[in-house]
């Protein structure tokens, strides 16, 4: 009796994670045919809508990519820390302590110039992100605490931040006792390229190819990468292991900070609980499927935003909104579920015994 | 002890296993081996690493299915399909590894899997504890078990067996992790088994505690039976050491000698802990000089692995000196001890010496990396002309440059590896199992670089646990043996008799060795 098993392969398929991502696309989609039949939707108009809403004329590329950015972003800081092995699961924390320190800023510079303003926004952004990252990074780096555990749970302490700030000291008197922070000053907005994208865009794709470059080109990057491959070898080149997990991890949090203050100064009126929307787990699955290769995060997080951007606009059609998420996830989960076969193949073995026999050592 | 040992029962011999024969991919572990073990008895199963025990005991406990041959116990034909089959039919396997849940107590871990449909824990302790007493196993049932030494935590191996009422229990290894009190108690817990009727097969390197606790003795070499129940009373420990390394082959192609110069590496008095904390080295001293091959013999876990970690800046030192080329480097890094002129060959390739994810030229560069630095850049054409050059002159076979190491062959990898570390003439090199696993060509092609660094005046520290490679490369031989040399042998004349009981330790005297 044979069976089949997945089994890793060799080497990487060449070309085959996009490959991956559109069959893995077409399935998705040929499943969400049924979906939409079900629900008693049209389908061809569904998904033309989707596209149209998306992809289809400038404007829909504009709100795409004001998605994309954020996106990108977060998943950008997850793969810093992947490309060495570590897990940041606190972007969406470190969004909102980003989004927090920027709107502190505005707060203190109403009346600088827009520029500037900006500027030290972005720049708190990435430190308020780097300095809620730096508690796991130092607790990792020094006794080796697991930094999934303190990241993530630290996503909490900075949702309880931004509630207690708009409830309580940040509350806007003239929100007629709503807990609403005050709107930013109009200088604090990020200049609109076209459509509704904002200069977000480009700072997002400077930082993605920085980094990318950084981790595949500099000595840096390289160490970064040896020691992702495994911490023996580090230490075997010499590779201090206690101050690159401390530095990786604390770049990655910026990044998600400073995607919190793009996200304020982009997109938002104000500080908000909801700033960060879901982004900063987005960002895990897109670093995830970007292989935890941050040159590859551009992409996969423009077609993320997409999805999400077409998949909101069918609400319009009529499609309720849990057909939609549905619809989402059905496309979200082909995609990574193929982009399992560009490292894996299946193989059929003989035999029905779960064991895995090798040799004894 | 009595030569009287145990009783036949009427069905046959406890274990009964007959021309068993297991290859694994490039390995044939068990060549043909016969084991029968009789009721009431302890059994010893004795061999080298490699010589197929942990195989045949697996097949035994239903872990490996053999390829050919039969297990009959109590004189019935058995066909195990998994481990609970093996059980069910009362053998209990002790592996090396504990396979307890830490957060549970004793009596959760020793039902565990097993347990009556509705638990009861006082009562579960209760009998737990019944059977423990018993066989003199001192333990307290609701302990949780991450607050155990691993004494005791063998004790709750070793009492799940029992509580599933094990005829035939199996301990590889049993005192590789126990101090010497415990594994006295441990042969008295055994003896208390056999007088029960049940039987033990006992794996094991150390002859002293074969000729204390066992009744007979069964030796493997190269997968085969080539001995079988001995009965050790009757032996004597010189014999079994014979039996294990076997007879001396005549070495014929010895690299030319060379007249050793000034010494290059100097340890004196180096001590060590293991990853447990425990003592692994004790005051070691070897000195390696230019031009000269030391070869370190010894059965795994002797202190070999620590002694290259410390020599290399791995492990730090508990005490004693590292001297490289006459500079003291007891606490450099390793980078520190790379630049002085130490190369390092590890044991674990694709985990310490390459980064199998990254490239063929990432991993070329491993050593000398900040040498192609240009700002903050890693200037990659250069990087990729040196890998070439390493590539070419150790003669690697690789698909693209830029592909994975990990797809490379392991004898391609070790050629990579030791290229890269031999290509700047290091002084001094030491290389850790540098030919396991590889096929005769790659053996060959490993020895020869080393060889060949030593006659252009390096010194090489070569560990291994193959006594033919060191007989036939090695200008002196050291025995390792319970993290202390237990004797230098010249290879030339030496008998692998004597160097065999240095090696199984049956002499106390560290100076007796000779």
């Amino acid at each position: 009796m044979r069976r089949p098993v997945l089994v890793r392969r060799d080497e990487i398929l060449r070309g085959g994670q996009p490959l991956a991502f559109a069959i893995g696309l077409t399935v998705a989609l040929a499943i969400g045919v049924l979906l939409l039949l079900g629900a008693g939707h049209d389908p061809a108009g569904v998904y033309q809508r989707m596209f149209e809403a998306s992809l289809g004329d400038p404007d829909a590329w504009s709100i795409t990519l004001n998605r994309a950015v954020p996106l990108g972003l977060a998943g950008l800081a997850v793969a810093i820390a992947g490309s060495m092995g570590l897990w940041n699961i606190g972007a969406e924390g470190q969004i909102l302590a980003g989004a927090v320190m920027a709107a502190w800023v505005a707060r203190v510079g109403d009346a600088w110039p827009g520029p500037i303003l900006i500027a030290a926004m972005l720049v708190a952004g990435a430190v308020g992100g780097g300095l809620l990252a730096a508690g796991p990074a130092l607790a990792r780096s020094s006794i080796g605490v697991n930094e999934i555990i303190t990241t993530l749970m630290l996503n909490e302490v900075a949702l309880r931040l931004v509630q207690w700030l708009i409830h309580g000291p940040w509350k806007d008197p003239d929100s007629f006792n709503f807990p609403l922070a005050p709107m930013l000053p109009d200088q604090a907005r990020l200049p609109v390229l076209f459509g509704r994208a904002h200069a977000g865009v480009i700072l997002a794709g400077v930082l993605i190819t920085v980094f990318g470059l950084a981790v595949s080109r500099s000595v840096w990057g390289y160490e970064l990468r040896v020691a992702g491959s495994s911490e023996a070898t580090a230490r075997y080149a010499g590779i201090s292991l206690r101050r690159k997990i401390l530095t990786v991890l604390v770049l990655s949090g910026a990044v998600a900070g400073f995607a919190g203050a793009v996200e304020l100064s982009g997109t938002a009126d104000r500080l908000t609980e909801t700033i960060s929307n879901g982004f900063g787990f987005a960002g895990i699955i897109v670093a995830a499927l970007a292989l935890m290769r941050p040159s590859g995060v551009a992409a996969v997080a423009l077609l993320f935003g997409a999805v999400q951007i077409g998949g909101q606009s069918i609400q319009t059609l009529g499609v309720s909104s849990s057909v939609s998420t549905i619809l989402q996830a059905f496309i979200l989960f082909g995609a990574i579920g193929a982009g399992v076969f560009s490292q894996y193949r299946i193989q059929l073995v003989a035999g029905r015994s779960n064991m895995a026999e090798e040799p004894a050592t | 002890m009595s030569t009287v040992v145990g009783r036949m029962s009427e069905e046959g011999p406890a274990v009964a296993l007959t021309d068993i024969w297991k290859r694994f991919p490039g390995v044939l572990a068990n060549a043909g081996a016969h084991l029968t073990v009789t009721s009431g008895t302890i059994h010893a199963v004795l061999g080298e690493n490699g010589a197929g025990k942990s195989t045949l005991m697996n097949v035994l406990a239903g872990v490996y299915r053999p390829d050919q041959g039969e297990v009959r116990v109590h004189g019935r034909t058995c066909r195990f399909r998994n481990p609970a089959d093996a059980l069910s039919a009362g053998i209990g396997m002790v592996h090396q590894e504990f396979r307890l849940v830490p957060s549970f107590t004793v009596a959760e871990n020793v039902v565990l899997g097993a347990a009556p449909p509705l638990l009861r824990q006082s009562a579960v302790e209760v009998e737990v504890a019944t059977t423990a007493t018993q066989f003199g196993l001192t333990i307290e049932p609701d302990r949780p078990v991450w607050q155990l030494s691993m004494g005791e935590r063998q004790r709750v191996e070793i009492l799940k067996a029992l509580w599933r009422d094990a005829q035939i229990l199996i301990l590889d290894e049993p005192t590789a992790v126990l101090t010497p009190s415990e594994a006295e108690e441990l042969g008295g817990v055994l003896r208390r088994m056999a007088d029960d009727g049940r039987s033990v097969i006992f794996i094991s390197h150390k002859l002293r505690e074969v000729t204390d606790f066992c009744d007979e003795a069964t030796v493997l070499r190269g997968g085969e039976t080539v001995a079988a129940s001995l009965i050790v009373a009757d032996s004597d420990s010189t014999q079994l050491a014979g039996l294990m390394v076997g007879a001396s082959p005549v070495i014929t192609n010895r690299p030319p000698p060379k007249e050793p110069g000034a010494a290059l590496l100097e340890v004196t008095e180096l001590s060590a802990h293991d990853d447990r904390g425990i003592d692994a080295l004790h005051a070691v001293d070897i000195t390696v000089r230019s031009g000269e091959i030391v070869g370190v013999a010894g059965v795994a876990g002797n202190g070999q692995r620590e002694l290259a970690e410390v020599i290399v800046g791995f492990r730090p030192a508990t005490g004693g000196n590292i001297v490289i080329d006459g500079t003291d480097l007891t606490t450099a890094t390793p980078r520190q001890r790379f630049k002085a002129g130490l190369g390092y060959i590890p044991e674990d390739r694709l985990g310490v010496g390459l980064a199998p994810r990254l490239s063929v030229v990432d991993n070329a560069v491993l050593r000398v990396y900040s040498d192609y630095r240009r700002g903050p850049f890693l200037v990659a054409e250069r990087a990729a002309a040196h890998c070439q050059e390493l590539v070419d002159r150790f003669s690697v076979r690789t698909g693209a440059l830029t592909d994975p190491v990990a797809g490379l062959s392991g004898g391609n990898l070790q050629r990579l590896l030791v290229g890269r570390e031999l290509d700047g003439h290091p002084r001094v090199v030491v290389a850790a199992q540098p030919t396991r696993g590889l096929d005769v060509q790659g053996v060959k092609a490993i020895q020869d670089l080393l060889v060949a660094e030593r006659n252009s005046g390096a010194g090489v520290l070569m560990i291994s646990e193959d006594l033919d490679e060191l007989l036939t490369l090695a200008d002196r031989l050291l025995v390792m043996q319970g993290g202390r040399i237990a004797g230098e042998f010249d290879p030339v004349v030496s008998s692998r008799q004597a160097i065999g009981v240095a090696m199984l330790g049956h002499q106390r005297d560290p100076e007796a060795g000779q």
